[in-house]
């Protein structure tokens, strides 16, 4: 691709990112969010952050992978351990990083 | 005046201070992608320039991984697109807390509303509305002076910063970071330690279940669409498990 091409290329996905953010906001700037949608909304973090987490640990290029002698899995299981129990980002990744690298030395 | 421009920074710093942590999952996000747009012949300049137009991690490896791949541009923006759709959810989320502001703060929060600043801005606002409820507020307008945007705002701008320094970083010594560091696995346990901060209650439990179980069965989908299919089946069981739960008490 040209570089040319590739600069139209990335401003516009620049322009539809940016439209997206601001879409919901710009819809409802003069009006509340009708009461269903309101209520929908408390579960779009949660919900957007637990398939985030699940494709990354568990898919590539669209394929489900899942292997029981995989180290990073179990790694992340130490990691929502101490994430659940101190609620500290800077423990979790740090001890989930630590645990993928010693589970790769005993594995 | 001088008492407010002093609450104005107190809020932007602990919206700094909050987000600060997330970095370290941020960092290896920002070098990955800077490594892979290199390796798919991008030229560094527009690296930089990508990660301040996009500004969209996921989207910006996707494109990268399928610039490598040879895609056709088409197919490139409409992945990239699709992948960046949940920001419409994240959009109508804020909607509601940042519509009392001037439209200028309304078009520079949502250049910063990527994954990791809205996670951390809504926890705020949501923490503060169950603070007032428990208080017995009914949830009308809240006290005045509202500044939780330059909370907002100090979150997005430090991931903002760390975003373009991190791409800076990669270009300079991505090549030297060697692969057994495993420096990716820091970008799912990010988002691990924020999902874990966000389902404290049991219909935010059964959303995100559902949403992760979502995410393996649709994965197989076309164009990204199985992230958008997850995350809506999360939704739709967080809404019905709580209306169930409100209906049988």
């Amino acid at each position: 691709m040209s570089t040319a091409r590739l600069i139209l290329l990335l401003a516009a996905v620049g322009a539809i990112t940016y439209l997206f953010r601001y879409s919901m906001i710009g819809i409802f700037a003069n009006r509340n969010l009708p009461v269903w949608l309101r209520d929908l909304c408390r579960y779009i973090a949660p919900a957007s952050f637990a398939a985030l987490t699940a494709s990354a640990l568990f898919v590539q290029g669209g394929q489900v992978v899942a292997a029981l002698d995989a180290p990073k899995p179990w790694a992340a299981l130490v990691a929502v351990m101490v994430a659940w129990r101190t609620g500290n980002v800077f423990a979790t990744i740090g001890v989930g990083m630590a645990s993928l690298y010693l589970l790769k030395l005993v594995l | 005046m001088t008492q407010t421009t002093s609450s104005k920074w107190l809020e932007f710093l602990a919206g700094c201070r909050d987000e600060a942590p997330l970095q370290l999952g941020v960092v290896p996000f920002g070098m990955l992608y800077s490594i892979g747009a290199l390796a798919a012949g991008m030229p560094a300049w527009l690296v930089q320039l990508s990660s301040a137009l996009v500004f969209a991690g996921s989207a910006q490896l996707a494109i990268a991984q399928m610039l490598a791949a040879s895609a056709g541009a088409l197919p490139i923006a409409l992945t990239a697109g699709l992948l960046n759709l949940r920001h419409v959810l994240y959009s109508a989320s804020v909607a509601d807390y940042v519509r009392h502001l001037p439209r200028r703060w309304r078009l520079l929060l949502a250049y910063l509303l990527t994954d990791e600043a809205y996670a951390v801005a809504i926890l705020r606002y949501q923490r503060d509305d169950a603070a007032r409820a428990a208080a017995g507020d009914d949830g009308g307008p809240p006290p005045r002076p509202n500044l939780r945007h330059w909370y907002f705002f100090g979150c997005g701008f430090t991931l903002w910063a760390c975003w373009q320094l991190s791409t800076a970083a990669g270009l300079l010594f991505g090549a030297r970071i060697p692969l057994e560091w495993d420096i990716d696995f820091a970008v799912p346990l990010t988002f691990l330690a924020l999902l874990t901060l966000l389902i404290r209650e049991s219909a935010s439990q059964a959303a995100a279940l559902a949403a992760a179980i979502g995410a393996l069965l649709f994965a197989g989908l076309p164009h990204n669409l199985g992230l958008v299919a997850a995350i809506l089946l999360g939704l739709v069981v967080g809404f019905t498990s709580a209306k169930g739960r409100r209906a049988t008490p």
